[in-house]
C-alpha cells in the first residue's frame, strides 16, 4: 500500500485532493483502492491497461478523424485508477440535481406560457426574450406531461474546499453517456477483485430507463409508442454514442433522410413502407433539426419535424428551446429559479458569476480581469475566452473593450481550481489530475439518475482542460455503498 | 427496417464480394501467367489488359498508367483509391457502409470488417509483387470469414436476406464478366466457331478460369477431365449446384428476394421478383448449345443488363421508398449501380462535422473555468 502512493504528492494547500487529506493520509472510502493497487507490479498495470485497450479497440470505441482515404482512430485516454464516491456525497448531489432540473423544467414551462418570473421582475425579461435560445414559435405549446428537459449531463465540480458546485448544465444534447458505460465494462474486467470489493452501484440500467423516460413522454393515446434516436451521422463525433444508445436501447438509429413528414406525423421509410414515430430522441441542434423553421440550408434534419411537433404528434427530446436555460447569463439566475418556483434553498451552489450588464458587476469584472474568467454567454460567439491569470495585459484590453460594447454576451467567473485525483502516467507514474464529474438525469414521469457518471480527466501535467480534444480523457466513477 | 439500413447492408455485402472476385481474378492470372512463362513472358500486356477490361474502366486506366503491365494493372486493381472498383476502395466502402449501420450487424462483423480494412491500410504494392499467392488468399480468406461470421451470427431476418440478394447478385454479375472476357482472349478468332479443337495452352487458360471461381475440383467431379469450352461454360453458368454459378447464384439471389417480399407463389409479384424469377426460370431450361447459338457474347451481355435491371427494380422497391404524394421521385437518381455509392453521400459530411465543432467549441468554453 505503501509502495505504490509513496511518490504521490496531493499538494492539498493549493488543490483538493479526493484521495489523501491535508495531512497527507489517505480518505476511508479509498482504502481498499489503496491497498489494493499497493499489490500490483508495474508489470500488472500494463497487463490490465492492454486489458482495457483491446477492450475498447474491440469496441471501436474510438475517436475518428475519418474519411475513406485513410481511417485514423485514437482511443479515448482513459485513466485506470477510479474515482470513488461515498454514497452520502451522492445523495446530496443526487438530491440536488433533482431540485435543479425540476425548478428548470418549470421556469422552462414558464417562460414558454405566462412568463410570470418574467413579470415578478426575477429575472430582466430582456435577458430571457433577447437571447438567441429563446423560441418563441413555441410560446403557448406544452409537451407531453409538460415536461422539457428529458436528458441533461450537469457538469460539476468542486473548489478548494471539496464543496460540490454546478459549472454548467447541459440542456440540449449532452454527450458521453456511453463512456460511462464502456468505461464500466472495461474495469469490471480489469479489476474484478477490487470491484467486488467495494460494493459499487450499478449504472448498467441507464439505457432502459432512458427507454422508459422516452416511451413515458410519447404523445397522449400512443400506446406501445415507437422511439427513435436521430443522429446528424456517421461524420458526427459522437456518432458511435448516438448507435450504442440505440442499439442498447433495441430501437432504431435514423438520420434525417431516414423521417418523412406527412400530413404534421412523421413516420420512418422502412422496407416494408412508412412507419409511424412517435418519439425522437434527438442528437441534431435546434438550428439543424428542421429546414423549414430553422437553418433552411439544414440537410440533417426533417423537413416539417416542427409543425408535427407543434401539432403533438411527436416528441422532441429534449424539447425545442431548452437552450435558453443553459445560456450562461440565465445560469447565473438558477439559485433565484430554484427558490422562486420551488420555495427551498439551493442544494448545489453555482460557481459565482458576474454579469457586465450590472453596473457594479461591470466595474468589478473591469478591475479584476487579471483574476477571472471571462466567458461568451453563447458560443455562436465564437470570441472565445479570457482566463486572466495566463492572459496578457493586451488581451485584457481588448476583453474589457469587447465587454463594455457587448455586456449581455459575456460572464466573469473567478478562477477556480478543479479538485485533483492521482492518475497514471505511462502505467507507473502517478500525478493529480484536475477532474469534473458529468452525471445523467433523466426526467419523464419520475427523475432518475443512474449512480455515476462520466468522470473527466485533464490528463496532461497541470492543464486544467479536461476536454478530449486537448489531452482529457475519462475514468470510471464508482459510487459505493457504505 | 429502416430502406437506408437495408441499402448499407446491400452495398456492404456487394463491396465485399466484389473484392474478393477481383482478388480471385488476379491471382489467376499470375499463376496462369506463370504456366504460361515459356510461351509468353509475364510482362504480355494483353494479359493484363482483359482483366481490366472485366473489373473495371479500362479507359481509365490507361489515362492513368499508360502501359499495362502486371505491376501497373495490380496497383489499379488492388490499391488505386481513384479506382472504386479497387479491392482497397471496395473495402473502404463495404466498412463505411458498416460503420453506419453498425447497430445492426453482429459486433463480430464490424471487427471482421475492421480488421480487413486495417489491414489494407498497411500493405504496400511491394508486398503483394513479392508474394502474390498470399496477398489474395488473404483477401480471399477475409471475404470467406466475413461470410461465414455472418451466417453464424446474424439473425435470420430481413437484414440477413438484402446480404444475400446482394452477395449473389455481384457473384453473378462478375462470374459474367470473367467468361465474357476469358473467351473472348482465349478463344482464337479463327476457331471461335469451332471450339472442339484446342491446344494445351488453352487447356491450361481454361482451367485457369475454372481455378479462379475454385471451379477446378467440382468441374471434374462433373466432367471428369474433359475440359472443353462447352463443358466449362454449360458448368459456370447453367450448374444448378455449384454456388459460383451463375445459375446457382441467380437462384439464390431469387429466394432471398422471396423471402423478403414473402411471395411463395407468383401473385403480386413486384419488379425484381419477377425479373430475378424469370432469369432462373430461364437458365432452368436452357443448354450450352442454346447459348452458343445465340452467341456467347450476346448472352452473357443480356445477363448482365438484365441483373443491372433487376438491381435497379430492387432499388426502387426496397430503398428509395417514397410516396409521391409528398415528393416527387427524381427517375434520374434512381440508379444505384452506376455509382459507389452506397447511399453515403458528401453532402452531408460537411454539416455534421460542423455540429461537431460547433460543440467542441462549446467544450472548449467550459473548460477553462
Amino acid at each position: 500500500m505503501k509502495r505504490f502512493f509513496d511518490g504521490y504528492h496531493p499538494e492539498a494547500s493549493r488543490f483538493f485532493d479526493e484521495v489523501m487529506t491535508g495531512e497527507g493520509s489517505p480518505r476511508p472510502h479509498y482504502d481498499k483502492l489503496l491497498s489494493r493497487f499497493g499489490q500490483f507490479s508495474v508489470d500488472d498495470i500494463k497487463a490490465r491497461r492492454e486489458m482495457v485497450n483491446i477492450y475498447f479497440r474491440n469496441q471501436g470505441i474510438t475517436f475518428t478523424v475519418y474519411g475513406l482515404e485513410e481511417g485514423i482512430e485514437r482511443l479515448f485516454p482513459f485513466d485506470l485508477i477510479p474515482r470513488v464516491v461515498p454514497s452520502e456525497e451522492w445523495a446530496l448531489i443526487e438530491k440536488g440535481l433533482t431540485q435543479r432540473i425540476t425548478a428548470l423544467n418549470l421556469f422552462l414551462h414558464d417562460i414558454y406560457h405566462t412568463q410570470k418570473i418574467l413579470r415578478d421582475k426575477v429575472i430582466p425579461p430582456e435577458l430571457v426574450l433577447g437571447s438567441p435560445h429563446f423560441r418563441r414559435e413555441f410560446v403557448g405549446i406544452t409537451p407531453p406531461r409538460g415536461i422539457y428537459i428529458h436528458i441533461t449531463g450537469s457538469d460539476i465540480i468542486r473548489d478548494g474546499e471539496g464543496n460540490h458546485l454546478v459549472l454548467e448544465d447541459n440542456l440540449r444534447t449532452p454527450s458521453g453517456v456511453s463512456y460511462m458505460l464502456q468505461n464500466r465494462q472495461a474495469m469490471k474486467r480489469a479489476f474484478p477483485v477490487l470491484f467486488e470489493k467495494y460494493k459499487v452501484r450499478p449504472v448498467e440500467n441507464y439505457p432502459q430507463e432512458l427507454l422508459r423516460t422516452l416511451q413515458e413522454v410519447a404523445p397522449h393515446g400512443r400506446g406501445n409508442p415507437n422511439v427513435v434516436v436521430l443522429t446528424p451521422g456517421i461524420y458526427n463525433s459522437a456518432y458511435f454514442e448516438h448507435s450504442f444508445l440505440a442499439r442498447q436501447m433495441g430501437v432504431e438509429l435514423t438520420e434525417g433522410r431516414d423521417l418523412v413528414v406527412n400530413d404534421n406525423m412523421v413516420y420512418a421509410r422502412t422496407t416494408r413502407g412508412l412507419e409511424r414515430v412517435d418519439v425522437i430522441y434527438r442528437r441534431i441542434d435546434d438550428d439543424y433539426i428542421d429546414p423549414l423553421m430553422f437553418r433552411p440550408d439544414s440537410k440533417l434534419g426533417v423537413a416539417g419535424l416542427i409543425n408535427a411537433y407543434r401539432k403533438g404528434n411527436v416528441t422532441l427530446a429534449n424539447a425545442i428551446g431548452t437552450g435558453i436555460a443553459d445560456d450562461k447569463v440565465i445560469y447565473s439566475f438558477v439559485p433565484k429559479i430554484i427558490r422562486y418556483y420551488l420555495g427551498e434553498d439551493p442544494i448545489l451552489q453555482n460557481v459565482p458569476t458576474w454579469l457586465p450588464g450590472n453596473p457594479s458587476d461591470l466595474k468589478y469584472i473591469l478591475e479584476h480581469l487579471d483574476t477571472l474568467v471571462v466567458k461568451a454567454a453563447n458560443e455562436s460567439g465564437g470570441y472565445g475566452m479570457l482566463i486572466g491569470p495566463e492572459s496578457t495585459t493586451e488581451e485584457q484590453e481588448r476583453f474589457a473593450e469587447l465587454i463594455v460594447k457587448n455586456p449581455r454576451n459575456y460572464i466573469a467567473q473567478p478562477t477556480i481550481s478543479l479538485s485533483r485525483h492521482p492518475s497514471l502516467f505511462n502505467d507507473s507514474e502517478l500525478y493529480g489530475c484536475h477532474i469534473d464529474l458529468r452525471p445523467y438525469v433523466l426526467n419523464g414521469k419520475t427523475t432518475t439518475i443512474v449512480p455515476g457518471g462520466l468522470t473527466r480527466v485533464a490528463l496532461k501535467r497541470g492543464s486544467l482542460v479536461v476536454n478530449s480534444s486537448q489531452g482529457g480523457g475519462s475514468k470510471d466513477t464508482w459510487v459505493v455503498d457504505e | 427496417m429502416l430502406s437506408r439500413v437495408a441499402e448499407s447492408l446491400f452495398w456492404m455485402s456487394r463491396y465485399v464480394e466484389r473484392a474478393e472476385n477481383t482478388a480471385r481474378f488476379l491471382d489467376v492470372n499470375f499463376n496462369l501467367l506463370l504456366d504460361l512463362n515459356r510461351i509468353t513472358p509475364t510482362e504480355n500486356p494483353d494479359c493484363w489488359i482483359a482483366l481490366t477490361v472485366a473489373t473495371s474502366d479500362p479507359e481509365k486506366f490507361e489515362s492513368l498508367y499508360g502501359e499495362y503491365s502486371a505491376r501497373s494493372v495490380t496497383d489499379y486493381l488492388v490499391f488505386n483509391r481513384s479506382n472504386s472498383n479497387s479491392i482497397i476502395s471496395c473495402i473502404g466502402l463495404a466498412r463505411e457502409n458498416a460503420r453506419s449501420i453498425i447497430e445492426s450487424i453482429s459486433s463480430e462483423m464490424w471487427e471482421q470488417i475492421n480488421n480487413l480494412y486495417h489491414l489494407l491500410q498497411t500493405m504496400r504494392p511491394e508486398n503483394v509483387q513479392n508474394d502474390p499467392f498470399s496477398f489474395y488468399r488473404e483477401i480471399k480468406n477475409a471475404s470467406h470469414l466475413f461470410q461465414g461470421i455472418t451466417d453464424n451470427t446474424m439473425a435470420r431476418s430481413q437484414g440477413w436476406d438484402f446480404i444475400q440478394v446482394a452477395k449473389y447478385l455481384e457473384r453473378a454479375d462478375n462470374v459474367t464478366r470473367l467468361i465474357d472476357v476469358k473467351y473472348h482472349m482465349l478463344t482464337p478468332q479463327t476457331s471461335r466457331e469451332a471450339i472442339g479443337l484446342i491446344s494445351s495452352v488453352d487447356i491450361i487458360q481454361w482451367m485457369a478460369v475454372l481455378k479462379s471461381c475454385s471451379a477446378l475440383e467440382a468441374f471434374k467431379k462433373v466432367h471428369l477431365s474433359r475440359i472443353k469450352p462447352e463443358n466449362i461454360l454449360e458448368f459456370l453458368i447453367l450448374d444448378k449446384t455449384f454456388p459460383r454459378s451463375i445459375h446457382f447464384s441467380i437462384g439464390a439471389a431469387k429466394e432471398a428476394l422471396w423471402r423478403l417480399s414473402g411471395n411463395s407463389t407468383q401473385k403480386n409479384l413486384s419488379n425484381s421478383d419477377r425479373l430475378i424469377g424469370k432469369m432462373e426460370a430461364e437458365l432452368s431450361y436452357t443448354t450450352v448449345e442454346d447459348i452458343m447459338e445465340r452467341g456467347l457474347h450476346d448472352y452473357l451481355g443480356d445477363i448482365k443488363q438484365r441483373l443491372q435491371k433487376a438491381g435497379e427494380q430492387l432499388h426502387l422497391v426496397y430503398f428509395a421508398y417514397h410516396t409521391p404524394e409528398i415528393e416527387p421521385q427524381d427517375e434520374s437518381k434512381a440508379l444505384p449501380f452506376t455509382g459507389v455509392a452506397g447511399g453515403r453521400a458528401n453532402w452531408s459530411q460537411a454539416q455534421q462535422q460542423q455540429q461537431q465543432q460547433f460543440s467542441l467549441r462549446k467544450n472548449r468554453a467550459r473548460n477553462n473555468a
